[in-house]
C-alpha cells in the first residue's frame, strides 16, 4: 500500500499547503475582525495602546452613536430599502424574461437574445448614460438605484441554462390542469428554483448594498444616500473630522473617538453581507460555475 | 403571392397574440435594454456633436473631430492613458495567475475542515463594497498601520513608508489590494474544473509513480488549462478596466490622491471629471468612445489569435 505511506514530497505538501491556507484565512478575516475589536473597545483607551486580539475595555457606546447620528441612520434604512426593493424586482423581472425565452417557439427569440448579448460587450458609458438620466428625470431620484439595474444580460443567461435543465412534465401536467403561463412561473417554475435564484438575488442584492457610484454621481439629496456613500465620506478624512467631531462632542462620555466611530460604522455597512454569504456559498458555487461556462 | 404573404403575415400575428403572455414578460427586457443600454450607446455620437445641456435632445450642432484633437494634444489624457496602461497591465498579470496558483495549492490541501474554511473566508473580501476596501487598506498602509508596524518589526523596512503618498507605490498597492480582494473568488471556478477530473487519470499516474507535484504539471495543469484560456479571452477587454477585477476607477477615485496623481489618475476618472465635474461631455464622451474601442479591438483580437493557435474562439 505504498499510496497510503507518506512519502517525505507529501509532508512537504501538505505542510507548504496548510500554510498557505492559515494565512489567506488569517489576512482575509483578520482585518475585519481587528475593526470588531476596535469599535468594541473604549475609544480612548484603544488609541493609548494598540489591541490586536480581544477588546480591552468592552463598550457599545460607539454602536449607540452611530446609530443616534440622523445621516448614519437614515443611510442604513435606505440602503435597505434599495436592497430589497432592487433585489425583488431584479429576480422577478429576469425570472420571467428568462423563463419566456427558454421557450423555443417564441416568436422572435433570436432578436431578444441578439439584443441582449449586445449590451454584454458594447455600453456607452457614464457620460451619454449620466445625460439619458438628466434627460428622463432619474437624476436625484430614488429610481436611479432601481430602474438601470434591473436587467442585466449575464444574469438572464444564468437563469436560462438553470431554466433548460428542469423537468418538463411538471410544468406539462399543470398546463392540462389549465394553468396559465404566470401561474407555471410562479407556482411550478419558481418553487423549483431556489438554487439559481439565491445565486442571483445574492449577486444583485450584495451589489445593490455595496455600491457607492449611483449615490456618488447621481444623487445630491441627503436623504437618498446610501451607506457607502456616507462610509465614503467618513473616509476623506478632512470632512469626517469635521462632521464626526460635531458627533463626539455632543456625546458627553469623552472615551469616544472618531477612529472608533468609523470603525463601528464599517462594521454596522458589512455585518448583512457577511452574515449571509457563507449560507448561500453552496449555491453561488454553483452559479459560478454555469456562468462562465456559458459566459 | 400577396394572398400567401397576407396570410403569413397573419400567421405572426396569431402566434404572437397566443403567446401574449410570454411575449408580455420579455418585451420589458427588451424596452429597458433599449433605453439603459443602447440609448447611451447611441450617446456616444455626442463626441462628434458641440453637446450643451440646454440644446436638449437634438439640434446640438456638428464638431467633426475637433474633441478628438483636444483630446489627444491634451497632457493630462496621455498621463491618464500611461497610468491606465501600467496599472492594468500590472494587475492583470497577478490577479490572473494568483487564483490558478491559490487553487491548486488548495486542491493539494489534505485538511477538509482547513479547506472549507479558507475557501468560505477567501470569498469575504470579495463581497465588501470597494470604499469599505479602500478605507480598510487606508487605515492598514499608515504609516502607524498595521503593515508598517509588521514590516519595522520584522526589519523588513528601516522605518515606516507613506505608501499611499508616494507614486512609486501606487500600481502596486492597487494590484495586492485585488488580489487580496478577489483571488479567492476567482478560484471557485479553477476549483469546481478541477474536482471534476476523473479521478482515474490520478490513480493511473500514482501506479506509474508519478510524485504530486508532477501531478499537478501532468494532470491538473492541463485539465484547467481550456478554463484559462477562456477566461484569458474574455478578461482581455477588461484589461483597461483592470483586469479580471476591473477595479481601475474605484482605486483611482478613493485612493488617490494629490501626492500619488502623477501614477494614480486613470483615463475612467479622466473621463468622469470631464464630464461631470467640468460639464465638458462631447469631450468627456470621445474619451470614452475610444476607451470603448480600443478594449473592444483588444477582445476581438485576443479571440482571433485563440482561434489561430487553438482552433477556436470564444464566439
Amino acid at each position: 500500500m505504498s499510496s497510503l505511506r507518506k512519502t517525505r514530497e507529501d509532508i512537504a505538501i501538505n505542510l507548504f499547503s496548510a500554510i498557505i491556507s492559515v494565512i489567506v484565512f488569517i489576512i482575509t478575516v483578520y482585518p475585519l475582525y481587528y475593526c470588531l475589536i476596535y469599535s468594541l473597545n473604549e475609544g480612548a483607551d484603544a488609541a493609548k495602546a494598540a489591541i490586536y486580539f480581544f477588546p480591552r475595555k468592552f463598550t457599545l457606546d460607539n454602536y449607540k452613536i452611530v446609530f443616534r447620528e440622523n445621516s448614519i441612520y437614515l443611510a442604513f434604512g435606505m440602503t435597505i430599502l434599495r436592497t430589497v426593493v432592487g433585489t425583488l424586482i431584479a429576480v422577478v423581472c429576469l425570472t420571467m424574461a428568462s423563463y419566456a425565452l427558454t421557450k423555443k417557439n417564441l416568436l422572435f427569440r433570436k432578436f431578444y437574445i441578439v439584443f441582449g448579448l449586445v449590451t454584454l460587450y458594447f455600453s456607452g458609458g457614464i457620460i451619454p448614460s449620466y445625460l439619458l438620466y438628466t434627460n428622463i428625470h432619474l437624476i436625484n431620484t430614488f429610481w436611479v438605484y432601481i430602474l438601470p439595474n434591473i436587467y442585466q444580460f449575464f444574469y438572464m443567461l444564468l437563469f436560462m441554462s438553470f431554466f433548460k435543465e428542469l423537468p418538463e412534465a411538471l410544468e406539462e401536467s399543470a398546463r392540462i390542469d389549465g394553468a396559465n403561463d404566470l401561474t407555471v412561473v410562479f407556482k411550478i417554475i419558481l418553487p423549483m428554483s431556489t438554487p439559481v435564484i439565491a445565486t442571483i438575488a445574492l449577486f444583485v442584492g450584495v451589489w445593490h448594498w455595496n455600491d457607492f457610484f449611483h449615490p456618488a454621481f447621481f444623487i445630491t439629496n441627503e436623504k437618498l444616500m446610501t451607506l457607502p456613500a456616507v462610509l465614503m465620506r467618513i473616509m476623506s478624512l478632512a470632512e469626517a473630522q469635521q462632521s464626526l467631531q460635531k458627533v463626539v462632542t455632543n456625546y458627553s462620555k469623552s472615551s469616544v473617538t472618531i477612529e472608533a466611530i468609523r470603525y463601528a460604522t464599517f462594521i454596522v455597512a458589512v455585518a448583512p453581507i457577511t452574515i449571509v454569504y457563507p449560507f448561500a456559498q453552496k449555491y453561488f458555487v454553483k452559479g459560478m460555475m454555469i456562468g462562465s461556462v456559458k459566459g | 403571392m400577396s394572398t400567401k404573404n397576407v396570410t403569413k403575415k397573419n400567421g405572426i400575428i396569431k402566434i404572437f397574440l397566443d403567446q401574449l403572455p410570454l411575449q408580455l414578460m420579455v418585451i420589458p427586457s427588451v424596452f429597458f435594454f433599449f433605453i439603459f443600454s443602447y440609448v447611451p450607446m447611441a450617446g456616444l455620437i455626442n463626441s462628434f456633436l458641440d453637446y450643451s445641456l440646454t440644446d436638449g435632445f437634438f439640434g446640438h450642432s456638428w464638431a467633426g473631430l475637433k474633441y478628438f484633437g483636444e483630446l489627444f494634444t491634451d497632457p493630462v489624457f496621455f498621463l491618464s492613458v500611461k497610468n491606465t496602461i501600467g496599472m492594468s497591465l500590472i494587475k492583470f498579470v497577478f490577479t490572473f495567475t494568483a487564483p490558478i496558483i491559490f487553487a491548486l495549492i488548495l486542491n493539494e490541501l489534505p485538511f477538509l475542515r482547513l479547506k472549507k474554511l479558507t475557501q468560505t473566508s477567501s470569498y469575504l473580501p470579495h463581497f465588501l463594497s470597494y470604499v469599505v476596501v479602500a478605507t480598510l487598506w487606508i487605515i492598514f498602509l499608515d504609516p502607524n498601520g498595521l503593515i508598517n508596524n509588521l514590516l519595522v518589526k520584522t526589519h523588513i523596512i528601516g522605518q515606516s513608508i507613506e505608501f499611499l503618498a508616494e507614486p512609486k507605490w501606487f500600481w502596486w498597492i492597487g494590484m495586492v489590494i485585488d488580489c487580496w480582494q478577489e483571488t479567492g473568488w476567482n478560484a471557485i471556478i479553477y476549483l469546481a474544473v478541477i474536482v471534476g477530473i476523473s479521478p482515474e487519470l490520478y490513480e493511473a499516474a500514482t501506479i506509474d509513480g508519478a510524485s504530486r507535484v508532477r501531478k499537478i504539471i501532468s494532470i491538473t495543469l492541463p485539465s484547467i488549462l481550456p478554463t484559462v484560456s477562456v477566461l484569458f479571452i474574455l478578461n482581455i477587454g477588461n484589461l483597461l478596466g483592470g483586469g479580471p477585477v476591473g477595479s481601475n476607477f474605484n482605486q483611482s477615485f478613493l485612493l488617490g490622491n494629490a501626492f500619488n496623481h502623477s501614477t494614480s489618475y486613470v483615463v475612467q476618472y479622466f473621463i468622469i471629471q470631464a464630464g461631470l465635474n467640468q460639464m465638458r461631455f462631447s469631450f468627456a464622451s470621445s474619451a470614452s468612445l475610444v476607451l470603448s474601442l480600443v478594449s473592444l479591438i483588444m477582445l476581438f483580437s485576443a479571440n482571433k489569435i485563440s482561434e489561430k493557435i487553438t482552433g477556436k474562439g470564444i464566439f
